[in-house]
């Protein structure tokens, strides 16, 4: 009696072991494609010599993209940012850069400015030529 | 009266030989097992009159806005490209498994098929809304406004045009 059924369940067994093992092992596919992530647009790839912008296509991707490096940019973390190595930096080249336009400059707001600390300035030797002498005010 | 008496019992008669086919379970419903070509005329010819006439009036709106394209892109990764398809993805498991075969949205069909741009923007329209009976395609006016179901039909007009790094990016999370 004991045997019968230890020979059972051994055929059972190796019935079982197989097809179990065999359907677990075939999937029709990489299931890796059913995890569906929320990806960010690849914009590195986008050529703006060739875009018309007229095309609403175009101009869809570039809002995209400007949206996107924007609230990256907002994400960012600065209070964690080390303190910059002015000392690594290059020294400008002054020789490249524009004539500035002064006729465009906005006139200055002296009323916001805050009070100045006259005793911490040096006093020029030569008041004459200073003819915006703080000591006349 | 003998005229009635027929009929009652040719009436009787094919209640009973429909019943009999219904119940023996001699018909195949499998998705994998195709109609005979005449059911599959006589079942196409039904739903794109039935599409035609239920989407005659409807009014199509402005559909070249980039804003369009943005919000139809998204919907359309993640509702519809698994059966429809996108640039660069040729068959999926619904694609292939689906019965009948959804249509590939992302290569273009010839215009005459499908009538003016406007039909097909009615009937891509009526079709996302309403959804079609035992085709697996849903009706996502349920759970959709309008507004968003006409990006998508926006979208789905310029997607045989794109590039799969245009539809990366027009299809991407912000």
């Amino acid at each position: 009696m004991k045997t019968n059924f230890i020979k059972t369940v051994g055929k059972i067994a190796l019935i079982l072991v197989p097809a179990i093992t065999l359907s677990m092992n075939a999937s029709a596919h990489d299931p890796k494609m059913h995890a569906k992530k929320a990806e960010k647009a690849d914009c590195s790839k986008m050529d703006h010599s060739k875009m018309d912008m007229k095309d609403p296509v175009a101009v869809a991707m570039m809002k995209k993209c400007m949206k996107q490096s924007k609230s990256s940019m907002e994400k960012m973390d600065h209070s964690k940012m080390k303190e910059m190595d002015h000392s690594k930096m290059k020294e400008m080249d002054h020789s490249k850069m524009k004539e500035m336009d002064h006729s465009k400059m906005k006139e200055m707001d002296h009323s916001k400015m805050k009070g100045m600390d006259h005793s911490k300035m040096e006093k020029k030797k030569n008041k004459k030529a200073n003819s915006d002498d703080h000591q006349n005010h | 009266m003998k005229a009635l008496k027929i009929l009652l019992i040719l009436l009787l008669l094919g209640g009973a030989s429909a019943a009999t086919v219904m119940y023996s379970g001699i018909v195949n419903v499998a998705a994998d097992e195709p109609h005979s070509d005449i059911v599959y005329w006589l079942l196409e010819e039904t739903r794109e009159a039935s599409i035609k006439k239920s989407a005659q009036h409807i009014k199509v709106p402005d559909l070249e806005s980039p804003e369009l394209l943005l919000m139809g892109g998204a919907d359309y990764e993640y509702m519809c490209s698994s059966c429809h398809l996108k640039p660069g993805l040729e068959e999926s498991d619904m694609s292939i498994g689906l019965y009948p075969q959804p249509p590939n949205l992302s290569i273009s069909h010839e215009t005459h098929q499908h009538g003016t741009d406007e039909e097909l923007a009615r009937k891509n329209f009526w079709v996302i809304k309403h959804g079609i009976k035992a085709s697996g395609m849903p009706a996502w006016g349920k759970t959709h406004s309008d507004e968003r179901i006409w990006a998508m039909v926006a979208f789905i007009k310029r997607l045989p045009t794109l590039t799969p790094e245009q539809y990366q990016v027009l299809t991407a999370i912000d």
